[in-house]
């Protein structure tokens, strides 16, 4: 009798626990998830770097205690933590936390071992609560490099030899160099255009060969003068140009505007001389503004003016 | 008055232009010294002081070189000293495993004579210089290999441990933390 009450009882207990954890439901737990996320754990050698990745969710209100973590630096005799780094995420389905640890293991086996990382305890604060995780250790296996039997060679035991720096790199002064070369270059055969330099485009030294040609002419050659500057107009115009058509040629070439005036006593003084009434006598003068205006279509003819 | 600005920034530009053209020659011809430098260094022929004096960081790590190759260790460490205050994680580890390979020959020279007391501090600077190579690039194979060398020249173990943590605090010297052993091979 008493043990059928006895069992009533358990089976009522039991039933009040399971109601109880049905209602509670999962929202009130602490520690929602916890994941470790680890690499293989096997194929390292001395040097070699491992990460761990943790991935916690805790209801909202707690706290990781950053003091629980593993601090930087070396962990044992053959283990080195180099990097340790927490991201914290508020959400509305509680905290996350995800918590990276970058390993670096100097362990010199004889032949394939296994060593662990070690396990820690993870803390979290909630009102002066404190919740524990434990983190547990890892294993994984290490392998040597060198054959067990010490290879030698003439200096006595086999080792790698030093590093000699590589020569230094010139791409990019080359770069650099080519850069400046193709603009400088470029204006060059641009400015060697503008001032006449390059056969095959006379265009753009029609003045200069006028000029050269007014040079040595002295007033006795004043129809040789007026001719050349002439034959430059018509040269650069692509068709004789006249006083009453000047209009005309500023159209096709605005840049010599500027000399409006001198044109205009350019054209008037040619028409006065071949075809006037020969009363007036040339000046030194006269020629002298001839060759000053052939100047200054040279310069314009060079984008200088 | 705006085509006589364009000519004159014409002549301007073309002038920069040929300024920084004579600039990176003169910046080649210099790098190209100091490659000469380099190669001279490498294939076993020293250079003069005046040399060094401006010379590029690659210059005197291959000077380093050169002289740990020939047993001038003292000059050799002096130089790689200077060369550890260098930016450049590449280059730093490249630095710290020079170091430790001039300590290592050091170290296998004396153990290879005898002098084993001589030995184990420089056995303890080359693991050192070693990890530090390592921990700035994990993926140095070549620090990786002597730092095993190292290691089993001077094996480390772990301190004997009586269980009783309270003795263990008490006790004042460790026990045999280090085990010295110069491997000669199988029989």
């Amino acid at each position: 009798m008493q043990a059928l009450q006895r069992t009533r009882i358990c089976v009522a207990s039991a039933m009040v626990v399971i109601l109880l954890s049905a209602c509670s439901g999962t929202s009130n737990q602490a520690l929602r998830d916890f994941q470790l996320q680890t690499p293989r754990p096997f194929g390292y050698v001395i040097g070699d770097t491992i990460r761990h990745r943790i991935l916690i969710q805790i209801r909202s209100g707690m706290a990781l205690e950053r003091s629980s973590l593993p601090g930087q630096g070396r962990l044992n005799r053959w283990l080195q933590l180099n990097e340790v780094s927490v991201t914290e995420q508020d959400g509305s389905d509680g905290k996350k936390y995800q918590i990276d640890f970058l390993y670096q293991q100097f362990y010199a086996p004889l032949e394939v071992k296994e060593l662990s990382i070690p396990g820690f305890m993870l803390r979290f604060q909630q009102h002066g609560q404190t919740l524990e995780q434990p983190v547990a250790p890892w294993p994984f296996t290490v392998a040597p490099l060198r054959e067990l039997v010490v290879r030698q060679d003439q200096h006595g035991e086999y080792m790698r030899p030093d590093q000699a720096p590589t020569l230094l790199d010139d791409k990019e002064i080359v770069q650099r160099l080519l850069m400046a070369l193709t603009v400088a270059t470029g204006i060059a055969v641009r400015l060697a255009w503008l001032y006449g330099y390059l056969p095959g485009l006379p265009q753009r030294s029609v003045f200069k060969r006028a000029q050269r040609k007014l040079q040595n002419l002295g007033l006795q050659q004043l129809p040789q003068a007026l001719g050349a500057l002439h034959a430059a107009f018509n040269g650069l115009h692509g068709k004789p140009v006249f006083l009453h058509k000047l209009a005309e040629f500023y159209q096709s070439h605005p840049e010599y505007r500027s000399v409006a005036e001198e044109l205009a006593w350019f054209f008037d003084y040619s028409n006065c001389y071949f075809f006037g009434d020969a009363s007036t006598m040339p000046q030194e003068n006269d020629l002298q503004k001839i060759k000053t205006l052939c100047l200054h279509c040279r310069e314009i003819e060079r984008g200088s003016r | 008055m705006i085509r006589k600005l364009k000519h004159w920034l014409l002549w301007a530009t073309l002038a920069i232009a040929l300024l920084v053209t004579l600039t990176q020659l003169l910046q080649l011809y210099g790098l190209a010294g100091q490659n000469r430098l380099i190669g001279q260094l490498l294939a076993g022929k020293d250079v003069s002081g005046d040399d060094l004096a401006t010379s590029a960081p690659e210059v005197r790590m291959a000077r380093a070189v050169y002289l740990s190759q020939h047993q001038r260790y003292d000059e050799a460490l002096a130089t790689l000293n200077l060369l550890l205050q260098q930016s450049g994680s590449v280059a730093q580890a490249q630095t710290r495993y020079n170091l430790g390979n001039l300590y290592l020959r050091q170290a296998m020279e004396k153990a290879q004579a005898g002098n084993i007391n001589e030995a184990m501090p420089l056995l303890g600077l080359v693991k050192q210089a070693y990890r530090e190579a390592l921990t700035l690039d994990s993926d140095f194979w070549d620090a990786k290999y002597n730092l095993e060398v190292a290691m089993r020249l001077l094996p480390e173990m772990d301190r004997i441990t009586s269980g009783d943590g309270q003795d263990d605090l008490n006790q004042k010297t460790q026990l045999w933390t280090t085990l010295p052993g110069f491997p000669r091979g199988l029989p």
